[in-house]
């Protein structure tokens, strides 16, 4: 019977061994350790990443500098309860869709003073900017990089078909209607049919539409939701009609991956995407097989772009401010942001890096230097800071794949979505 | 004469059926090996290829180099014994005592707690979960993680251990005991050696359970190096999609040591299982 | 007197069940009678059945037709599962050579996690890209590739089929040791009465091993209700809703809207319809599940 006892107290020792055994190994006195949070996690993006924080420390001893990198589909979760459940966290990726909720919750430190005393803001885009002052009109956090959308093509098949790249989103349409079926398997466009639709099909309707509020686009002009007009019937029918006639039926459960298994494979020569897209071709594609050009611009003659950001925060809950600022600005300073945008994909912050750094300015990326510096490119921006932000996601795509398969008719899914957003 | 035709019939019928179960089970097993060593632009070509053109081992060696998968395995492994281990024993313990144990009103109150454990889904306890961790700082220790894999098991350990020893006469403790074997003698060296291919079983069941759970993983540990393989695997989906080449080379040597385990305990389990089992 | 030891005994898997499960599930029930949307945590208080009332009477995903989907999938994967596992149990009862490899080969499937399974499987689906779609175009069933994933009306089917697969070596193990429990002279005697093989399966089998069966059936409803993985990465639910399941849409909510108060009031929905059909079940069945 002792013996009983001791195998229980045995392995209650050891239950509570191995919770002690976890106490933090406290640095060396002098070392300030910060902990860095990314949620934009992919394991190419995290090794460019754990480069530069090894090359900061190297420069500044007494930096220790801790990368925690979940991974991407539930990094912004966990981001979300690590922060409140108020843990030390010093340098945390914020992004479009989570800025708003970390600063209701009183998570993110106003960088408006750090700012203030940083000279390379002078060298920030406008949508540099724009982005940082998401919320309340405060800068939150410094950004890094910009997705903005535009339009992927395989050049080898067009020629192969003698089809010219459009410029128009009519003409695109026409294109992908006239590859289609040309051979057994051969469609039009990399449909997203599945997981943040709108991301995309907001982009190809507003050329036709317009007429919106730039700060929040689902409103248009005369006050009612944007597609709720003349123009937004045609345009969205004509959205349908394109998926109908000129992509794979299956496109309606694509998700990323398999708009680009669809592009790669030259089943759907023409992909509207981001810029770091250009890594998932990589030992896929050669260059020559394909081009990105700026994205076709709509009947209204203007193209309307979102763009996605992330960037770089501090938390409230940080001991350490100073230091952590200390790193923002060296990892977002213009040689660095360069670097980093280079390695992984999307597009810089600094005017300086579009004008001074051919780079972004030839290859793929003259798709977006043309973007950005076309008078008829629109940028627009999406209700961040809308409570019902967060589960527009889902009730878009279920709306919209039901008007796809026709099961409701436009003016029901308009209906739908204005009654959603209280237009 | 009839009867061996029936005989030839069925035994056709039987090997037919073999077949068939076999050819649906290693499909995706098959496709998954080989879309691992395919090159990488063979992965996506239309048509397809069922076998590969040039097989190369790429995928692996961009696995192990480029993404610590080493460290992610041995984590994954130091855990997945720690708990499936853990949770065996203290579930011989439970399983014995509710098997034994007279008063009916408790050991039906104790045995509805460990039942309705199973309907209990992993989404509402996460938050109230991390906030205990964080709150007494276990967040990022792998052996809390590991008591987390435990208590998550352990409820259905019991139920199946509990069934084992039910099977097993108290007459045989009661002889040890007039022997002058102590209550742990008797368990040690009566009970539990008749009843150890059940305890395999339920080893295993742990191991398989623990060894693929990724929620869990993923909210209670934050470095890279104590991240388990689901975790890693998970991490090959990113904004720019799926990883397939690496992602397959992962999930095929995820694969290994659950098929070990497997393969050596099967023998024991399904004995095991003859014996008790899950059988009320 | 020994039972003062047993109750000791049962202290740590009681604390351990009770600490990190239901410990945490009280905090989550409580939840789902709070606002507690991770959007603005600044005001969380209680508001009645205003969370349940809300995911019931959603006008974007119409609450029905996800339960509705939840008896679907529930009831054909448990329903196949079963009965092919069994029939693989039957296959193997006998002995022949080489059963520990082939066994390897097909239980396999019960070692893969269920996320891994859901991508691997979306894969196999895809209808430009996957395996089936290749494999019936070349031997000339099918002219179109199917959309196992994207057409409404088929994409149930192709994750129950999915589920059903990883299901069956469950089966397959729990009722091979079953039936190799069941004692060779009860099919002597059978056999004697001249019982042929279909009366031998169900007046002998059957009957030894319903207590196995009535037990598995019941554990593997609830890991099948609460088994979002395969689906969420087949589907995600779409499209439109056809194969969205409880434990889905409680993780799109949870995950995707950041709205913890909604997920756990979908989880409190869940437990609670599990628990009352585990009572009816457990009455049904009481004759002979008596302890389950």
């Amino acid at each position: 019977m002792r013996k009983a006892i001791a195998a229980l107290l045995v392995l209650a020792v050891l239950i509570g061994g191995v919770f002690a055994g976890g106490a933090e190994e406290g640095g060396q006195s002098g070392t300030v350790k910060l902990t860095f949070v990314e949620t934009m996690t992919s394991p190419s993006r995290t090794q460019v990443i754990q480069g530069m924080i090894d090359e900061y420390e190297a420069q500044n001893p007494g930096i220790e500098i801790e990368l925690i990198s979940p991974p991407y589909e539930q990094a912004d979760n966990k981001l979300t309860m690590m922060l409140n459940s108020n843990q030390e966290l010093d340098i945390i990726e914020t992004r479009d869709y989570t800025v708003k909720q970390f600063v209701n919750n009183g998570k993110l430190t106003d960088l408006t003073p750090y700012l203030e005393n940083w000279d390379a803001t002078d060298d920030w885009m406008d949508l540099t900017w724009e982005a940082a002052k998401t919320v309340n009109d405060t800068p939150y956090f410094v950004p890094q990089f910009f997705y903005v959308k535009a339009l992927f093509v395989r050049t080898d098949i067009l020629d192969q078909y003698g089809i010219e790249i459009p410029t128009t989103m009519d003409e695109l349409y026409a294109a992908c209607k006239e590859l289609t079926g040309k051979a057994p398997g051969q469609y039009g466009l990399a449909f997203r049919g599945k997981a943040n639709t709108y991301k995309i099909s907001d982009m190809m309707l507003l050329g036709d539409v317009g007429n919106v509020n730039v700060d929040n686009f689902h409103e248009g002009l005369d006050g009612k939701f944007f597609l709720d007009n003349e123009a937004g019937r045609e345009a969205l029918a004509k959205y349908v009609d394109v998926f109908r006639t000129a992509c794979p039926p299956d496109s309606i459960n694509w998700g990323f991956n398999e708009q680009i298994n669809g592009f790669v494979s030259g089943t759907t020569p023409f992909l509207i995407q981001d810029p770091d897209t250009f890594s998932s071709f990589a030992g896929q594609l050669d260059p020559s097989q394909y081009t990105v050009v700026p994205l076709p611009v709509g009947t209204t003659g203007k193209r309307y772009l979102d763009y996605g950001f992330n960037g770089l925060s501090i938390p409230t809950t940080s001991k350490h401010p100073q230091e952590a600022w200390d790193f923002i600005k060296w990892m977002t300073s213009p040689e660095n942001n360069a670097a980093f945008c280079k390695a992984y994909g999307p597009l810089p912050i600094y005017n300086s890096v579009f004008q001074e750094d051919p780079y972004f300015s030839t290859g793929g990326y003259q798709a977006w230097a043309e973007e950005l510096n076309d008078e008829n490119t629109v940028f627009v921006k999406y209700p961040l800071d809308a409570p019902e932000y967060p589960a527009w996601a889902q009730v878009q795509e279920q709306s919209m794949q039901s008007l796809l398969l026709g099961n409701i008719t436009i003016d029901e899914a308009i209906q739908t979505w204005s009654d959603y957003w209280g237009f | 004469m009839i009867n061996r035709k029936k005989k030839m019939a069925y035994k056709v019928f039987r090997v037919v059926m073999l077949a068939l179960y076999l050819f649906a089970a290693i499909i995706p097993l098959y496709w998954i090996f080989i879309t691992s060593i395919k090159s990488g632009d063979e992965i996506y070509t239309v048509p397809l290829t069922l076998i590969p053109s040039k097989p190369s081992l790429a995928s692996y060696e961009k696995l192990f180099s480029f993404s610590n998968f080493g460290v992610y395995f041995k984590n994954s492994l130091i855990i997945s014994l720690f708990a499936s281990f853990g949770a065996m024993v203290i579930a011989i313990m439970s399983g014995f005592a509710l098997s034994r144990f007279t008063r009916q009103r408790i050991k039906g109150v104790i045995e509805l707690v460990m039942y309705f454990t199973q309907t209990i889904p992993t989404f509402i306890i996460m938050v109230p979960l991390f906030r205990i961790f964080s709150a007494v700082h276990a967040v990022d220790n792998r052996g809390a993680l590991g008591v987390v894999y435990i208590a998550t098991v352990v409820a259905f350990c019991t139920i199946m251990s509990k069934s084992f020893f039910d099977r097993i006469p108290k007459s045989l403790e009661e002889a040890a005991e007039i022997d002058g074997c102590n209550l742990f003698q008797s368990i040690t060296k009566v009970v539990l050696p008749m009843t150890l291919p059940g305890m395999a079983a339920i080893f295993c069941f742990a191991f398989i359970n623990v060894w693929n759970e990724l929620f869990l993983a993923v909210m209670l540990i934050n470095s890279s190096s104590k991240m388990t393989v689901p975790v890693a695997l998970n991490s090959f989906i990113s904004k720019a999609g799926i990883s397939w080449d690496v992602m397959s080379a992962g999930i095929v040597v995820a694969l290994l040591p659950t098929i070990i385990v497997f393969g050596i305990g099967q023998k024991y389990i399904v004995a095991g299982l003859t014996d008790g089992g899950v059988k009320g | 007197m020994k039972n003062k030891w047993y109750i000791l005994m049962m202290i740590p898997a009681f604390l351990l069940v009770v600490a990190f499960l239901y410990f945490p599930l009280a905090r989550g029930i409580v939840m789902a009678f709070q606002n507690y949307n991770m959007f603005d945590l600044t005001n969380v208080h209680f508001i009645g059945l205003d969370n349940f009332k809300a995911v019931i009477g959603n006008p974007n995903v119409s609450f029905w037709q996800i339960l509705g989907n939840t008896v679907i999938w529930t009831i054909f994967s448990l329903m196949f599962q079963f009965l092919l596992g069994f029939g693989l149990a039957l296959l193997l009862k006998k002995p022949f050579a080489g059963r520990g490899v082939y066994s390897g080969f097909v239980f396999y499937g019960y070692a893969l996690s269920g996320f891994a399974i859901g991508l691997l499987w979306s894969w196999l689906f895809n209808g430009q890209f996957g395996l089936f779609n290749d494999i019936l175009t070349r031997i000339g069933i099918i002219d179109e590739p199917i959309g196992w994933l994207s057409n409404p009306k088929i994409a149930m089917f192709s994750v129950i089929v999915t589920n059903v697969w990883y299901g069956i070596p469950f089966f397959g193990i729990m009722l091979l040791a079953a039936l190799q429990s069941v004692p060779n002279d009860l099919y002597e005697a059978a056999v004697i009465d001249g019982c042929g093989v279909v009366r031998q399966l169900f007046s002998v089998t059957i009957p030894y091993i319903k207590p196995t069966i009535i037990s598995t059936l019941l554990l593997r409803t609830m890991w099948i209700v609460n088994f979002p993985d395969i689906i969420y990465a087949m589907t995600n639910g779409g499209p439109v809703n056809s194969t969205n399941i409880l434990a889905t849409q409680m993780i799109n909510t949870v995950f995707k809207e950041y709205d913890y108060g909604k997920g756990s009031a979908i989880g409190v929905i869940i437990m609670v319809i599990l628990f009352v059909y585990s009572v009816i079940y457990l009455r049904l069945t009481k004759s002979s599940g008596d302890d389950v």
